[in-house]
Parts: structure tokens; sequence; C-alpha cells
């Protein structure tokens, strides 16, 4: 398998694979689509069917019976809320974590992360406690905060990385120049960190558009997220194939569009929160 | 016997408080009785079921003549319970609490939930055609009552019934259902399990499906039982063993995987012909009989589900509305009024029309109900008699229940033998009961 | 794995920690100036993540039941005990970690192959769509992916039968069966995280200076030999994040198998969260569910803390 000498066969076994690939990854996300154009009965045939009449009355069905499209709006408040706001407190963390020397660094960081690997299982219940002790339980902020356990984790092991890549030379010429630390971070390190912080951003987003425990302990009605909605079609009395698929699709399509929009930078910091 | 005591007791108790208001009775009116609460809004949980689409379609009528409006919160039933603990726990919204018949000593013990002696002794409140005594006494005392008091008003109202494909029994040469379990498998059995097909399916997943279709179904018939008198296990006696070992039996005619059936791919399996026969809840009965949901509508029958040694024991299940007592006074009167509409006897024809299971023994006798609603004599015939037990239904039921779960899925997949299921079951159920003080007579033996 | 990571260290060197320079700075820097960089975060996440953390561990020490808090009671470390003594739980655990070592390998490896594949020159249109086709499988929401699991995996509906049935293989009970149940299960999380696992090695295969692999490629033409001696060392830093956050987030997974079989059928596919969510949320015996999150947390923690020692260079 010579890099070099490409011959006919192996181009033709390359296609062939990368073909492979492509239907390996899309084919679930295909079927799902043309699920949610079946209607009910359609959706029930054996075996399934590959082609048959379209219809959109699961969509139509679910944006306006069902208030998924409420539930949709509630996910994106929550994903860009939180996102900024763990973006607002990371960074400068970050920064420091990477910038400043103190004692129990070392600790402070690991702390950070390891919040990140906590399961949601373990702070969900206690989680609900306290929150009805503060009766704000079903609002947007209460998960717009929660999500920070996993989102802030993200953006601080990313942008720590991604600020220590400034060569600190910068940092030091502003100091001579009588800059404050502040000054420096906002003005100097913050622009050069966008890549960073870009794609911490979109995990942030992407990680808080797709939760589903704490949505479906912390909501009921009023901020009940896509995700919970979908899971709540799931009644053992029916089988309502079509218009899981077609919440699904509704929930799914926006953040690939996103993670597709972002991808040359979702790539970029698969590997930012490691190299070192 | 206890039951019955315990029923008259409770209908002598409302009979009174009629008696004791014979004046304002007359005169009253829901709409009357509403005005104070006009503007009050009430939270409720439903179900994705049909009886609830046919109270939703009905609650407009109800929020006009009064101007309380309703607010329904719609839920999979495998996360009701959990969503109004929580709820009830936090002091949240709720002011209708939904109880499934197992629910009720959780809900009663714990007070969340308001006697309904309560409004039925205010004469403003208590419509005077309340009638308790109408609803079938084993539905008013299993869905809605605990320790002798009655909470909640039976709603969506369940008995296990035996659907069936006429077509396929006939070309197997049977003129009619199975009377009992024993002909279902040794006769029924063999001859329909062909070709693809199956002679029966008990939808038997590991939630409350396995527990109350599969599980308990299966013990009663034979003379078993959870608790003995003591309320220690009964599963390892002989008749549950039994009741047990015949489930595993009767497996070889039911499809592959059966413990990952719900209700759904039951009554989905019976509407496309694949098996020839279930237990399933009446409330199935319009899903079997709409020709877009079912290619056997010409073909279904129903029949009380079969006889076993100990006699008909179906499965009972049902869901009845209560008061919360988390809801402020206005809430409460508002929420009463609401449950006493949605069960009445009045309103009990439109709900049966649209697809609801009323626990109204009037709407069943009047004319040509039977003939509308071909499942009326077989749900009519198992109301008669019943267990109310038939799960416990006590506060320590939702921890029993997922460790029936748990070994009874073992059990049907062969993990375990029946004997080791039903004696890990006992000892954890026991260890439960025992926690809870049923044994140092700390708490009064109630199922 | 020593060798390896002085070679990283060795490649990575384009950028140097200033070691000089931190010392002058460290010296300049107040410690307002730390605090109010890093106060809010620490406060934030600090009230967020353990203030139900303690109250977790609290509530683990009694017997705590959301339906019977009247008869709530210190018990001690009780329900330690019980979890410790519990098959169930670690019946789940082993379920958890299985899946983890069954699913993990078969993600690096064919994600490895994917990235080499990638990374060769030429037909770059079909390349180019092949890495957008990689973004998908990660961002589809994890809940969706169980619940297309339960279409396309039914026995009777579902595609997969059916495709398996051109191939002349007779209908296989996907979910309806333990063995199979659980191998869905493997099967998704492969789906899901082998394009991720393509996609780190895909962008660290990308900082192999150029010259240093052509000069490789001069001297072999073994791709065996080139990946292990020239690529490796700028993969590890990828392959590292792929295993922390691949045994996190298997030790958290819930919501794809909550939503095809929500453990079933039997315990099959009950996994660790799965379990502690049963305990906790439907017998609301929130003390032991607690306590088995505990045990849990101490786990993860260890484990995490093991994989960064071994893996990666200080803060």
């Amino acid at each position: 398998m010579g890099e070099g000498t490409t011959t006919r066969s192996s181009l033709f076994s390359q296609v062939l694979l990368l073909a492979a690939v492509i239907l390996f990854c899309l084919f679930p996300f295909y079927w799902m689509v043309l699920t949610s154009l079946k209607t009910h009965l359609v959706a029930l045939q054996t075996p399934p069917a590959w082609i048959f009449d379209v219809s959109f009355s699961n969509y139509s069905e679910v944006l306006f019976e069902d208030n998924v499209g409420r539930s949709l709006v509630n996910s994106l408040i929550v994903a860009v809320c939180t996102t900024i706001l763990a973006i607002g407190l990371g960074a400068p963390a970050a920064y420091a974590l990477a910038r400043f020397e103190f004692k129990g660094k070392k600790e402070l960081w690991f702390w950070f992360i390891t919040n990140r690997m906590v399961s949601p299982i373990v702070l969900a219940l206690p989680f609900f406690l306290i929150v009805r002790s503060l009766d704000m339980l079903d609002t947007h902020l209460v998960l717009i905060l929660i999500y920070l356990t996993f989102n802030l984790p993200i953006v601080i092991w990313i942008c720590t990385d991604q600020f220590r890549s400034i060569p600190r030379e910068i940092d030091e010429a502003a100091i001579l120049e009588g800059a404050s630390q502040w000054r420096i971070f906002r003005s100097l390190c913050l622009p050069l960190a966008a890549p960073g912080i870009a794609v911490s951003a979109i995990f942030s987003f992407i990680f808080s558009w797709n939760e589903l425990m704490y949505a479906l302990v912390l909501t009921r009605n009023q901020a009940k997220t896509a995700p919970a909605m979908a899971v709540s079609f799931m009644e053992g009395y029916s089988l309502p194939y079509g218009k899981i698929m077609a919440t699904s699709t509704l929930i799914v399509v926006p953040v690939i569009i996103f993670a597709l929009i972002a991808s040359k930078q979702l790539v970029r910091g698969l590997t930012m929160g490691a190299v070192k | 016997m206890l039951q019955k005591n315990r029923l008259k007791a409770l209908a002598a108790g409302a009979a009174m408080s009629l008696v004791l208001y014979p004046a304002t009775a007359s005169a009253w009116s829901l709409e009357e009785a509403a005005e104070p609460y006009a503007g009050t809004t009430i939270d409720v949980v439903f179900l994705l079921r049909p009886g609830y689409e046919a109270a939703k379609e009905m609650i407009p009528e109800f929020e006009e003549k009064t101007g309380i409006t309703v607010n329904v919160t719609d839920m999979p039933y495998e996360n009701a319970l959990g969503e109004q603990v929580r709820d009830f726990v936090a002091g949240g919204d709720l002011d209708i609490a939904l109880i499934d018949l197992v629910w009720i000593g959780n809900f009663a013990e714990n007070e969340w939930i308001v006697p309904a002696e309560k409004f039925m002794n205010d004469p403003e409140l208590a419509d005077p055609e309340l009638d308790l005594e109408d609803f079938f006494p084993l539905t008013l005392d299993a869905f809605g009552s605990w320790d002798g008091r009655v909470y909640g008003l039976p709603f969506d109202n369940y008995s296990g019934l035996l659907f069936y494909n006429s077509c396929m029994l006939e070309e197997a040469g049977f003129d009619g259902p199975p009377e009992t379990w024993g002909e279902l498998k040794d006769e029924y059995g063999p001859s329909l399990t062909q070709d693809g097909q199956h002679a029966f399916a008990l939808q038997s997943k590991r939630n409350e499906t396995q527990s109350a279709d599969s599980f308990a179904r299966m013990i009663w018939p034979f003379g078993g039982s959870f608790l003995d008198e003591e309320f220690r296990s009964n599963l390892t006696s002989e008749e549950s063993l039994t009741g047990l070992e015949f489930r595993q039996d009767l497996m070889q005619y039911m499809p592959e995987g059966i413990v990952a059936y719900d209700h759904a791919e039951a009554v989905n399996a019976l509407a496309q012909g694949d098996v020839a026969m279930i237990t399933e809840w009446s409330s199935f009965y319009p899903t079997l009989a709409n020709p877009e949901t079912s290619a056997i509508v010409d073909c279904l029958g129903v029949a009380p589900e079969p006889e076993g040694p100990a006699g008909r024991k179906p499965a009972l299940g049902g869901f009845s509305l209560a008061v919360a007592s988390q809801a402020d006074e206005e809430e409460q009167a508002a929420a009463w009024l609401f449950i006493q509409w949605i069960t009445s006897k009045e309103n009990a024809k439109q709900y049966l029309d649209l697809g609801g299971v009323p626990a109204r023994q009037s709407v069943y006798e009047m004319e040509g109900v039977a003939e509308e609603h071909p499942f009326v004599p077989a749900l009519v015939e198992s109301w008669q008699e019943g267990v109310p037990e038939f799960r416990p239904r006590f506060a320590e039921w939702p921890q029993i229940t997922e460790i029936v779960q748990e070994w009874g899925t073992r059990m049907m997949l062969g993990e375990v033998s029946v004997e080791e299921g039903a004696s890990e079951i006992s000892e954890r159920m026991e260890a439960v009961l025992e926690e809870a003080g049923y044994y140092d007579g700390d708490k009064p033996l109630l199922q | 794995m020593q060798k390896l990571r002085q070679e990283t260290q060795g490649f990575g060197q384009a950028v140097p920690p200033a070691q000089s320079a931190e010392l002058i700075h460290t010296n300049t820097i107040s410690r307002g100036t730390k605090f109010g960089f890093l106060g809010p975060a620490v406060i934030s996440l600090a009230v967020i993540g353990l203030a139900p953390l303690a109250f977790a561990i609290w509530t683990s020490l009694y017997n705590y039941n959301l339906t019977k808090l009247a008869s709530m009671r210190f018990i001690g470390l009780a329900n330690y005990a019980n979890v410790f003594s519990d098959s169930a739980f670690w019946q789940a655990m082993g379920r958890t970690f299985t899946l983890l070592i069954i699913a993990l390998p078969v993600q690096i490896a064919v994600g490895m192959g994917i990235a080499l594949l990638l990374h060769r020159p030429g037909i770059g249109f079909l390349k180019t769509i092949t890495r957008l086709s990689l973004v998908i499988p990660m961002a589809t929401t994890y809940a969706v992916v169980g619940l297309l699991g339960q279409v396309m995996f039914n026995l009777k509906y579902g595609v997969v039968n059916q495709l398996l049935g051109f191939t002349g293989v007779s209908p296989i009970n996907w979910l309806g069966v333990p063995e199979f149940a659980f191998a869905t299960i493997i099967f998704w999380d492969i789906w899901q995280w082998t394009p991720f696992c393509a996609l780190v090695f895909l962008a660290g295969l990308t900082t192999v200076p150029p010259e240093v692999e052509e000069a490789a490629r001069l001297e072999t033409k073994n791709w065996w030999t080139i990946l292990r001696n020239v690529q490796l060392p700028f993969l590890i830093p990828g392959l590292t994040a792929v295993l922390i956050l691949r045994t996190a987030d298997t030790l958290k997974q819930f919501d794809m198998v909550f939503t095809m079989t929500r453990g079933g059928p039997g315990s099959s596919t009950e996994l660790i969260s799965l379990l502690i969510q049963r305990v906790g949320f439907r017998a609301f015996d929130q003390g032991l569910a607690s306590a088995q999150a505990m045990v849990l947390l101490v786990i993860t923690i260890v484990l995490s803390r093991l994989y960064i020692r071994f893996f990666y260079r200080e803060v």
C-alpha cells in the first residue's frame, strides 16, 4: 500500500471504504427522516417501507398540537444562555490557570475538570430538592445554571490550553508598558484565543442542547426542553414511531447544521484540550 | 369480606352527607357552585391514553360552564408517579392527584391527597347527584379508597379482558375463546402456534407491565398472592409457584422476546394477526376496533379473562382523581368540582362514547350501550368480583414493584429458576416491609 | 509509554513554556487580581456543583425515602454497606465497564483507520464529504439515538432486520434478547463515537510536520512503521483525550440506553446510571441512591486522576 504509487485498484478500494464510512454515518439519520414522513400505519408496516406517500402530518401534529415548537425554543434559550455564561466565567479562569502561579493550582484545575466527569445522576435529585426549596423548579434559569457543571469544565479545559499557546512575550511587553492584567486579558489575549473560545462555545452549545436527565427531573411545562419532550411521547400504549422520529428530526437537524457549519473549528478543538 | 364492610361504611357516610343537606341539594348547579372560583386554574397530570384524550375533549365544556381553567400536563405512565411524587414533596403546582390504584396507599399515608368527605359534606360543593353507590364498588374501593376512606373518584378504569382473533380461532377449530387458563395453554396453545404465528402474547416488559400484567395476572388465578395474612411473602407458596410455573410453561406459545413486550407490542401483535389472543386492559378496545390501527376489526372478539383453579381473577387496574392537599382552598374547591363533574353519572355516556371507560354502573345499564361498545358485557362481568389488592396498594409498592419487575423478568428469561426468583423477591420484599414496620406492629396491615 | 511521552514533548517544543518569564510574572500579580479572574468560576461551580454534592453525602447517611420523609432517620454507613454487598450494583458496574472495554478499542482502531484513510492525499472531494459526515453521529442528541434504536432495531418494523434479511439472515430479536440488546447498545456507542475518534486522530495527524513525514516515507513504505515511529507520538494527546472522555462518558451513559431499552430486557442493559436512577427515582430510596452515586463518583475521580497522572504533564 504505497502512498506514492496509487494504483487504480487501491483508489477504487479507497473510494469504496470512504463510501462505506459515509453510509455508516448517514444511514441512521436518513432513516430517522424517512420514518418521520410516514403515517402511523406506514410506520408500522412489515417489512418497513422505503417508498411511500410522504406525509408531513407528524410534523404538523408535534409542532402545533404537542408544543414541540415551544420546547425547541426552550432548548435554544437554555443552550445559548448557559454557553455565554460558561464562557464569561470560564475564560478568565482559564487565563489565570494558564498564566498565574499559585498554591493548589493543579488541584484546582483537576477539580474543574472532574466536574465534567461526574454523572448527572449524582447531582440530579439533590439539585431538585434544593431548587424546590428556592421555588425555582421548571424555570430556564435552573437549567442554565446546572448546565454549567459540565460546560464550565469544557471551557476551562480547552481555553487553558489555548491561552497557554499564546506566547508570554506579548503579556510581558504589555506589562512593561503598564497595562493591567485585566486589560492584557481582554484586549490582547482574548482576541488571540478566539479559536479556543469558539470551540468551547460550540461544545457547550451541543452538550446543552442534547442534555436529557436534568431536563427530565427539573422541568415540567414551562421550561421543558426538546429532548425531554421527545422522551415523553414514549408511552407503552401505542408506538407513535412517526411522531417520535419527527420530533427527533426537529431536535437533531438544528444541532447538526450548527455542527456542520462549525466543523472546521470543531475538529481543531478536538485536540485542543489534549495537546499540551 | 373486610372490603365489603368497608364499602358499606363508605356508602353510609356518603348517604349521610346527602341526608344532612336536603334543602340546598335541590338548588345545586355546577355553574352556581363554581361562581366563587371562576378564574382559578387547576393543574393535573394526564397520561397519553384513550381515557385522557376523551376527558380532554370534554374539558372545554367544563371550563365554559365554570370559568375554571384546567391545565393538563401529558406524561407517559412510567414517568407519572415520579413526577407527582416530586411535585408533592416539593409543594409544587399540582391541584389534582392522578392515582393509579397501587399509588393510593402511598399518597394517602403521606397526606398528599384530601379525603373526599371534606367536599362531600360541603353543600356548596357536593353535587346531590354524586351518588357514590353508582360506582362499581370494586372500582371505588380499589382505585379511590384507602383505610376505609374515599379519596379519589374512579376516572380511568380498567379490567383485564381476553381479546381474541375469532377468525384464527375458528380456523383452528375452536368455536369460542378458552374458559380456563389450562385450556388456553393445553388446547389453544399448540393448535394456534404455527407458521410464525403464536397463540398468546403476555406483555411482560420490565416496568409496571411486568408486575401488573404478567406476574400478578398469573399468581392470582392459581390461588397465589403476594402476601399472606401476616404480611409475609406468599410467593413461595405452592399456589403462587404453580402460577409462575404456568407462566413459564405458557411462554412456548408466545412470540420470542416477550419480556420486551409492552402494551403497544402485545396489542399490535393481535391487531396485525400475529397472535391469536392477548389479555389486555379494556381500554384497548377502541384501538383494536379501529381499522386505522387494526387489521382484524372484523375478527375481533372480547371475553372475560380465563379462569384458573381459584376462579376468575382478572387483572385489575385503574386511576382515580383526588384533590391534592398542597392546593389552596380555592384550588381545592375548583379541583373537586372538576373531579366530580368528569366522573359524574351525567357525563358517563359522553365519556364512554369518546373512548373513556367510566366506572358508573348506570351507564352500562343504558339501552344500546352493550351493542355500541361490545367490550361492555365482559367488562361488567369482570368488575362484579375482583381482588382490590391484586397488587398491594400500600406505600411500599413502588419499592416492591421494582423488585418484582427485576426478578420476574429474570425468571422469564431463565436466568434464575422460578423458585429462586420467587424466594429472591420474597426475601427482598420482606426486608422492605420489615423496614416499614409491618412486622413489629408499628403499622396496620393494609393493602 | 514513558518513551513516547518524551517524544511527544520533544515534538511539542514548538510552543515552549516560558519558564523564566513565569517567575517575573508571578511576582507582579496581586492576590486580588488572581481572585478576580478565578473567583467567579470557582464560586459558581462550588455553589452549583458542591452544594448538591454535600446534600447527597448527607442523604446517603440517612434512611431517606422520598415517599416516607416522615420516617427519615440517621443510619450511618448502612447504605454504603448495602452498596458494597449488593450484587445488582456491581453487576451494573460490570456491564458499564464491559461496554467500555468492548466498544473503546473498536472505536480507537476503526477511528484510526478512518483517520489514516482521510489523511492520504487524493480524492479530496469525497474526503471532505466523509469528514462532514463524521460530524453527524457525534452531534446527534443521545436520547434521539436511543429512540432511533427502538425504530431501527425493532424485531418486526426495524430496517436492520430487513437489511439482514437481504443477506439471508433470519430476523434477530435485537431488543428482546438480553445478549442482543447489549450488543445493540455497543453498536450505537460505536456508531456515535467512532467518528469522534476518527476526527480527533485526523486532527492529530495534521500536526505531524510534513517534512518529517515525507522524510520517513523516503525511508520506508511500510505504513505501520510510519504510524508507530513517526505519527503515533503526535496522536498520543488525542488518544489521551479519547480515553478520558470515553471513560467518563461511559460511566455517565444514560440517555441512549434509557430511551432504547430502559435497562432491559431483564437487567441486561442496566448500566450504572440507570440503576441509580431506578433506585432513586422509581423506588424513591434516595439514601441508597445517594450512597451508590457517591461510590460511582469516587470510582470516576480515581480513574480520571489515574489517567491524568499517567498521560498528562502537570498544569
